[in-house]
């Protein structure tokens, strides 16, 4: 017994011993080497028609990938039409074709579980097929008439531009889309083709004879490259393609101009005030470079030391040592066809907006002003070489790197070329690139966040630029007439001295009234006390609703907001529409009469009677008819966007049963219409100037 | 040519097309490259060699998440899966012993101040004094780290793709590395779960701090989640805060993260998945060699929770600045129910495709939607969960409306108004879709592991297609009458609030 006892120790000693013995600490590790790897050829024929093939076997799985890379693209648009090769790229698709509908389109391809997808980007387009390999014979014709034939129907273009118009009203609700288009337009311009905003404008000016064209230049044979990888073999598939897209017209190649951009370093410092976040999003930065210059493995090499995954200076140090933030990133962006971005950012939260911002800026200088270490130099080279087998880890990554490089007219041998360069990269190779293409010193920085919780944190860097976000609504479409100007001024005098028939009044202006307002959900039943001074342009309003006592402020041009005795800031949006109507009001005017622009134009008849119409020109155009005889304003009408039908509508505000107290003369009845439907009735109780 | 290709799209447009046996020939030939063991000690390994390029991907599942927090620790299982990126005690650190003793001192005081915090009437000379504490050994630890070590080693090695998530019923690791460098993969992996220090722990926290803020808190659809989660489950830690509630990820204190990690990293919780141009030979060895001397105490604790059946339908609005934002969701079963696979057909007809019944007629045809969005397995799937609707209203649609007309959608199901076309297509493209993600060596490996971890057996991946293949159009219309009723829904809101102050603003003088 003991003797077995003892063996067995003896041997789970031994086996425990042995693998201790074979655990290794890391760094002791000998690894094998690689195993070999052959790259997958690309087999590359031309059609006469100008069509590029490159054709990759891969028998892994029963699938045959087609996609056309069609030189096209956005930068061919005019500013006013912006989103046309977006939505051309999408009713492509959705249209179907001359011989088959968008929903049978849908139907046929769902059926299969194949796909087709077109898309039309800045710098390029792209239409693809995705189908199960014993499907491709069958569904290639459709593709092709797909290409060919797209019906660009009505109905079509105009869910298309539904959805642009949808999406363009939710770009601000989240903070870094609204950080990268302003961003870009700092860096290009609000004008240029690189960072010019979509509209509803633009949205709104597109043709189906637009779409039509773009599509007509863009789709022929000479500016077409075709990927094909999957389950074929290279030959036989050869003349059935021949075959098929022979059909496509050879057409004229499309020359894609990129505007230069005359870039002119500057300091600034730009906020985008957003209520609603905790934390800020903030991108800094100028002009990068492009692709072909002779520095670009330098550069390379200076990016990852300075973000690299998670080992780059910018994780390490802002985000794991500093603790500051979860995402933190930079890069010197070289572009193909036009200059990239130089840029870093960060997410932190409102308290360490400048704290996190001066971080980043300490690494981007520590980068011009210390040469990085020995350690930190061979550690990318080994990332970048030992990595390299990832560069071709599927055999679609050889087809589109040869596509992409041929696209953008660079060497197929361009990756080969850059790993020779990335290895020779030295110290001093690094210091001075970062001297001579960054600027720490001349940077746009843009942060969007919430300006109450900011401070003043922003105003180290300069004076802050407010960026307005807001999106442009259509423009307004009435038409505007000539008036007469001595007319405007002679009326409006009179209308002064009507409503108040002292001259100016001194005090707050108090009125209490009943308000009924009339919603699709029913009738609101308000009663409202209102103490205005037009002097301080001050306004307490106290309005007593079915549920609660709201009181709203305006002092200084901020608004707040108490109910239940809570008290809020008032939304800016909100501020700006009551303070409209204080400028709208009647008192309003007939104090500042003098400092109006105001036209007459003419004697008017509206609902049966005749009035004296004239035009007070400001930030919202309100035309007033004037009795002609009193020259009180019975009617006033002007223009606003309502949202929740998502168009302009007409106001009307009819003001009857005057009554004058304390030097005021003030309608005790008024009615509200909006584009003729009534949506409000006030009555007066009382009025005074205290 | 065009007569042709009219004639070619008649003819296609004809065919009832029969369903492609193509599932059970995948996993038989899938099969073939897989090698399955299980170490003496629990636990399991899956290889598949596919040697496309030399490069293999790695995947560590365990089978943990969320829902497995002690109560007042919400977050604390994502909190652990950003400690293990720390190192252990040798990687990431000049002298452990040291550290660690800095380590324990400064957890300690952290846990008097937060203790004092809490006091009914807190002590602010106390909790100052141990906030200095704190910070005196915060700075003495940290002056032995090496910060992000680990993934300087690997990247070094040429690792891509190094991350981790965490999900309420799931936590997996993974990265890709060269072929030749397996290795470095089996020694540091097992050495961070074998030897995990909880190293710039606050730091971590901070940072975990801001990832809540960019997913959450500033965020309007993670707003709208994280209150839609809590108010449609009641008792299940489905409902809970995934990233933690901001107090809760306060009071974790790295000897709480040490007892959960303790309590669920269990030999019996872990699935590991590797995928590539590996040997599975060497595999094994290595397997042996660094992993064979993990040993357990326990199996990991399981749930017992179940969400009890809801009373009455749930309904919350939050008014913001935001555009409008619907989310509807009911109550339904696990992924080993046997209504699974009908509820997954019936959400592919309902939203998946340009063909699908809410895509057709909500977005293309009435263009009441910019997006309507169905779901199952929200927001897991290894317990009972949510069927979920998502709908972002257009511009000028009023979302009530939206509402209603996905009920419609929903009620013509439950009438039976659905085809037989319809049900295979989505069978069709369900087969296709699997087929299609065979191709990726980290896909693989992340699904081989978590359904395997999560159910036993790889090959459910594969079979699960057979089941939806035994769904009936009766199956689709009884599922739909029983789970998708209003007593068993919760809605969820988001509301512009300017556009309800436009209704009241005409008020004029």
């Amino acid at each position: 017994m003991k003797k077995l006892n003892l063996l067995l120790i003896l041997i789970l000693f031994t086996s425990l011993f042995q693998l201790a013995e074979a655990q290794k600490s890391w760094d002791e590790i000998e690894y094998p080497p690689l195993n070999g790897f052959e790259k997958p050829d690309v087999e590359i024929f031309e059609l006469d028609n100008g069509i590029t093939f490159y054709l990759v076997e891969d028998v892994e799985l029963p699938l045959i990938n087609l996609r056309v890379l069609v030189r096209t693209g956005g930068v061919l648009v005019a500013n006013e039409k912006t989103g046309l090769q977006s939505i051309a790229g999408t009713v492509m698709r959705s249209g179907g074709t001359t011989s088959i509908s968008g929903d049978a389109l849908n139907e046929l391809l769902e059926d299969r579980a194949a796909r087709m997808e077109t898309g039309i980007g800045l710098t390029s387009g792209s239409a693809s097929m995705n189908v199960l390999k014993d499907d491709f014979d069958d569904l290639l014709p459709v593709f092709i008439d797909l290409l060919q034939n797209p019906a660009f129907p009505e109905d079509r273009i105009d869910l298309a531009k539904t959805q642009q118009k949808s999406g363009i009203t939710r770009r601000n609700d989240e903070t870094i889309p609204i950080g990268i288009r302003e961003f870009q337009k700092l860096i290009y311009g609000n004008e240029s083709v690189y960072a010019r905003n979509t509209e509803i404008e633009t949205v709104d000016n597109i043709t189906r004879e637009d779409l039509v064209d773009f599509h007509a230049r863009s789709f022929v044979g000479e500016n077409m490259m075709i990927g094909v990888i999957g389950d074929f073999n290279a030959e036989e598939i050869k003349p059935i393609l021949s075959d098929a897209f022979s059909a496509i017209p050879a057409g004229d190649p499309l020359e894609l101009e990129f505007p230069e951009i005359n870039y002119e370093y500057e300091n600034t410092i730009n906020f985008v005030d957003k209520r609603d976040v905790n934390q800020s999003f903030v991108m800094l930065g100028h002009i990068g470079g492009t692709r072909e210059n002779p520095d670009y493995a330098k550069l390379q090499v200076m990016n990852r030391i300075l973000s690299d995954g998670f080992s780059g200076r910018l994780m390490r140090i802002v985000r794991s040592q500093m603790g500051l933030a979860y995402s933190v990133f930079g890069q010197y962006g070289s572009n193909n066809f036009y200059p990239g971005m130089f840029y870093a950012g960060v997410m932190t939260q409102s308290e360490t907006t400048a704290e996190a911002i001066n971080a980043i800026l300490d690494q981007i200088r520590r980068l011009q002003e210390e040469p990085v270490s020995e350690q930190e130099l061979s550690d990318v080279i080994d990332r970048f070489l030992n990595s390299l087998v990832f560069e071709y880890d599927s055999r679609a990554s050889v087809l589109n790197e040869r596509m992409s490089y041929d696209y953008a007219g660079l060497d197929p041998d361009t990756f080969n070329q850059l790993v020779e360069e990335i290895q020779a990269v030295t110290i001093e190779d690094v210091q001075e690139v970062a001297q001579e293409y960054l600027r720490p010193d001349m940077l746009h920085i843009l942060v969007v966040g919430n300006g109450e919780e900011i401070g003043d944190q922003l105003d180290q860097y300069g004076e802050v630029n407010e960026v307005d976000i807001s999106i442009p609504m259509p423009g307004d479409d009435e038409e505007v007439v000539a008036g007469d100007a001595a007319g405007g001024s002679e009326w409006i005098n009179r209308m002064a001295s009507a409503v108040l028939p002292g001259g100016s009044i001194d005090g707050d202006f108090v009125f209490e009234a009943t308000n009924i307002i009339y919603t699709p959900q029913g009738e609101m039943n308000l009663e409202i006390k209102q103490t205005a001074n037009f002097e301080t342009e001050t306004m307490i309003s106290e309005v007593q609703t079915p549920m609660a006592l709201v009181t709203m402020k305006i002092e200084d041009g901020q608004g707040t907001m108490t109910m239940g005795g809570n008290e809020m800031p008032m939304p800016p949006a909100q501020r700006d529409q009551v303070m409209a109507e204080f400028y709208r009001s009647h008192v309003y005017l007939s104090i500042n009469k003098d400092n109006l622009d105001v036209e007459y134009l003419g004697m008017q008849e509206m609902d049966n009677e005749t009035y004296a119409h004239i035009r007070v020109n400001d930030e919202i155009t309100l035309n007033l008819y004037l009795d002609p005889e009193t020259a009180l304003p019975m009617i006033t009408t002007y223009r606003q966007f309502d949202p929740q039908s998502g168009g302009n509508v007409t106001v009307k505000m009819v003001s009857s049963d005057w009554r004058e107290a304390d030097g005021v003369m003030v309608p005790y009845e008024t009615s509200v219409y909006s584009d003729d439907s009534m949506v409000s009735l006030t009555t007066i109780t009382t009025h005074s100037v205290e | 040519m065009s007569r042709k290709i009219k004639s070619t799209i008649r003819l296609l447009l004809g065919i009832m097309l029969m369903p492609l046996a193509l599932t059970a020939q995948n996993l038989e030939a899938f099969e073939e490259n897989v090698t399955e063991f299980t170490l003496d000690n629990g636990l399991h390994f899956i290889i598949v060699e596919r040697p496309v390029a030399p490069v293999a991907s790695f995947v560590t599942f365990v089978n943990v998440g969320g829902v497995d927090e002690p109560a007042g620790h919400t977050g604390i299982a994502h909190i652990f899966e950003h400690m293990v990126f720390k190192g252990s005690k040798t990687v990431g650190t000049t002298n452990w012993e040291e550290e660690q003793e800095n380590i324990d001192l400064m957890d300690e005081a952290y846990r008097a101040w937060l203790e004092e915090k809490y006091q009914p009437e807190p002590d602010q000379e106390m909790m100052a004094q141990h906030w200095a504490d704190f910070e005196k050994y915060q700075e003495k630890a940290n002056s032995y780290v090496k910060t992000n070590e680990f993934d300087e080693i690997v990247s070094r090695e040429g690792a891509t793709g190094l991350n981790a998530s965490t999900g309420y019923d799931f936590t997996n690791y993974f990265y890709s590395l060269p072929q030749n460098k397996a290795e470095l993969w089996f020694n540091l992996e097992a050495d961070r779960f074998k030897n995990p220090v909880f190293r710039e722990f606050y730091e971590e926290k901070d940072v975990i701090m801001e990832e809540r803020r960019m997913g959450v808190d500033s965020d309007p659809f993670g707003r709208l989640r994280e209150e839609f989660g809590s108010i449609a489950f009641t008792a299940h830690p489905y409902g809970r805060s995934l990233i933690g509630w901001p107090s809760d990820i306060e009071a974790t204190t790295i000897q709480d993260t040490e007892q959960f990690f303790r309590t669920y990293y269990t030999n019996d919780n872990f699935t590991f998945a590797i995928v590539g141009d590996v040997d599975p030979d060497e595999m094994r060895e290595l397997a042996e060699t660094y992993f064979g001397d993990i040993q357990s105490t326990h199996d990991a604790p399981t749930l017992k929770t179940q969400e009890p059946e809801q009373r009455g339908e749930r309904r919350f609005t939050i008014e913001e600045e935001s555009q409008p934002i619907l989310f509807i969701g009911y109550h339904t079963v696990s992924q080993t129910h046997p209504d699974y696979a009908a509820l997954q057909t019936l959400s592919a007809i309902l939203s998946q495709g340009r063909t699908s019944r809410m895509y057709k007629t909500l977005v293309q045809d009435e263009e009441l939607a910019l997006a309507a969005q169905t779901a199952v397995g929200y927001p897991g799937t290894k317990y009972q969960n949510m069927f979920i609707a998502f709908g972002l209203p257009n511009q000028e649609v009023d979302i009530d409306d939206l509402e209603e007309a996905m009920y419609v959608e929903i009620e013509k199901v439950k009438e039976g108004d659905i085809t037989q076309q319809e049900l295979d297509r989505a069978i069709t493209n369900a087969r296709a879709n699997l087929v299609r993600s065979l191709n990726s060596n980290m896909g693989l490996a992340v699904r081989l592991a978590q359904t395997q971890g999560q159910q036993g057996d790889w090959r459910r991946l594969f079979t699960r297609i057979g089941d939806l293949q035994n769904v009936t159009l009766d199956d689709l219309q009884r599922v739909a009458n029983q789970y998708l009723v209003a007593q068993n829904r919760t809605v969820g809101k988001i509301i512009n609030r300017s556009s309800e102050d436009v209704a009241e603003a005409q008020q004029e003088n």
